[in-house]
């Protein structure tokens, strides 16, 4: 895996609703530096964002992650777009590619079979769960929370 | 191609770029107005490239854990070099097979430091482990880090 190559990650999801604009972001900088925000307006919950520091042995994984899931070679032009209900982001940029997809919120499998480009958003759909888990783990474990 | 599309090409890296969102490789400030611009960090005095402690210990890194791997087993092997505190071995959501990645909390550095030095390269089901520091201190300062830093100032 080569270290140098440029690397930046970044993942969104929210929406706009009830109590106000609620999302979760992430993103790894080519420093290393990680970041985590969580901002929920139910019961006046604040946000809470975090930042932390992952060696190269973590970003080296994720790019490893990233690379087995094929999402550089994906397009989101047939993914359902960012609605009402809600909106994702994702974007990596890695080497010489830089994507940066969009798409509304995934409640289930379901709504990807019904989509114009199952094989493309079921990539997706897994790929962000494998990056959450990672994500989670990591301020978890650093911060001791319940990221969700 | 034209002069004017090698211009463009240049000013984004040469990047191959695809999709509707926007591009900018930061996040959207907008979203975090005021405090919330705010990050909270541990250790906020220190610096460097050396292992950072977590709340409650030092946290290591695995990789190229076997897919088959059982818990019980990591706890087996890395229990040797003191009391282990919290074991992530987390699955592929889709196969719900072992994604490759562990993370491991002991309570002291040197326990941490312990399994580092000799579980680095040790054979584990067929596989070599990797085992590192998971947090630092501070940035790693690479060529990557360095040319991005110039293009975001540009």
């Amino acid at each position: 895996m080569d270290e140098r190559e440029e690397f930046y990650l970044r993942y969104y999801v929210g929406h706009n609703g009830e109590y106000g604009h609620e999302f979760l972001e992430f993103e790894f900088r080519p420093d290393g530096k990680m970041r985590y925000a969580n901002n929920s307006n139910y019961k006046k919950g604040r946000m809470i964002r975090k930042e932390v520091f992952v060696t190269p042995a973590v970003v080296g994984d994720l790019k490893r992650i990233i690379k087995e899931s094929d999402i550089m070679n994906l397009d989101d032009s047939n993914w359902p777009e960012p609605d009402r209900i809600g909106r994702q982001e994702l974007e990596i940029v890695m080497g010489e590619d830089h994507i940066s997809f969009t798409a509304s919120k995934i409640g289930k499998l379901q709504d990807v079979e019904n989509s114009e480009d199952p094989a493309g958003l079921r990539m997706f759909y897994y790929l962000v769960q494998d990056l959450k888990c990672l994500v989670f783990s990591v301020i978890g474990l650093h911060f001791k929370i319940k990221p969700i | 191609m034209s002069d004017r599309e090698m211009e463009d090409d240049d000013e984004h890296d040469r990047a191959n770029r695809r999709g509707r969102g926007q591009k900018d490789a930061a996040m959207d400030t907008e979203r975090y107005q005021g405090q919330g611009g705010v990050f909270d960090r541990l250790g906020d005095k220190e610096s460097g490239t050396g292992p950072a402690k977590s709340v409650e210990g030092y946290v290591i890194f695995i990789t190229n854990v076997h897919e088959e791997a059982a818990e019980e087993d990591i706890y087996d092997v890395f229990a040797e070099y003191g009391d282990i505190k919290n074991v992530h071995l987390n699955l592929d959501r889709r196969t719900g097979l072992v994604k490759g990645y562990c993370l491991i909390e002991y309570e002291g550095y040197k326990e941490a430091q312990q399994a580092i030095e000799k579980m680095n390269g040790a054979d584990f089901h067929g596989k070599n482990l990797a085992v590192s520091w998971a947090f630092s201190k501070g940035p790693v300062l690479g060529r990557a880090a360095t040319r991005r830093r110039t293009a975001a100032s540009r």
